[in-house]
């Protein structure tokens, strides 16, 4: 099942030379694998653990989180504003699942 | 043994206890656990908890107090160009698993934010390993009133 990944910019069009951040947010259930269910089972661990950002189709950061992410998380970066492209931003889960958003890098 | 004596040799070996103790117990963080953060460092980064040089250069902004677990804040930022930060690590003393995340920023600023569960009142360490293979450390605190992880 994909993941929904939703990507936006603050400011939505920096100026040029301006930092910006880029924040990933991911509908994800993130189980950590330590925590129980109603009937004391423990949950299996299903976590994203590979964030990958690519600007213009080349890498341009990387995180790998572990189990201890929150559930629905959210990944902050920060850039400086130099040229328009597009952002795409790919994340992968322990179970294989991907999800990917873009998102297009404006210059005001 | 006069009373006097065992007053004044007492009296002396307690203040000693309690000079020796102040300074530690005024350096620590609340939720610090360096045995199980130690660890950690040893698999992620191959280095122990004394080899990490604290430094002003990162700024680690977590909150005092979380109502629950599930949904910390963490931002962390370092004052160093993009180009001299290979890795930053986020580790939390008291986790099951105590190595939150690591970033890459390779064209990226040294600069990331997330939510992240936290078991307990934990201690929180950022670590960045820089191009010339040092390793520098920030801490911050956070207490729990809920954990996170189960």
């Amino acid at each position: 099942m994909p993941i929904r990944t939703i990507v936006r910019l603050t400011p939505a069009k920096p100026k040029a030379g301006e930092n910006f951040k880029l924040q990933v947010v991911a509908q994800h259930p993130n189980e950590p694998g330590t925590r129980r269910d109603a009937e004391g089972k423990i949950i299996p661990a299903k976590y994203i653990n590979q964030v990958e950002i690519y600007f213009e189709g080349e890498k341009v950061a990387e995180a790998k989180p572990g189990p201890s992410t929150s559930a629905n998380p959210l990944y902050g970066f920060m850039f400086k504003a130099e040229k328009a492209g597009t952002f795409t931003v790919k994340l992968k889960d322990t179970d294989g699942d991907t999800g990917e958003g873009t998102v297009k890098l404006e210059l005001a | 043994m006069n009373r006097r004596a065992f007053l004044r040799t007492t009296g002396v070996a307690l203040g000693a206890v309690a000079l020796a103790g102040l300074p530690v117990r005024a350096q620590g963080l609340e939720g610090e656990d360096l045995a199980n953060l130690e660890k950690a460092l040893q698999a992620a980064l191959g280095k122990g908890f004394k080899d990490l040089t604290p430094s002003n250069l990162i700024k680690l902004t977590m909150p005092a107090i979380a109502e629950s677990g599930a949904n910390v804040p963490a931002e962390v930022e370092v004052d160093l160009p993009s180009s001299q930060v290979k890795a930053i690590h986020l580790f939390a003393d008291k986790n099951p698993t105590p190595h939150l995340v690591v970033i890459m920023p390779m064209k990226a600023l040294p600069y990331y934010a997330t939510r992240v569960r936290l078991a307990e009142t934990s201690a929180i360490r950022a670590v960045v390993e820089t191009a010339d293979g040092k390793f520098l450390l920030a801490s911050a605190s956070t207490r729990v009133t809920v954990g996170g992880c189960g």
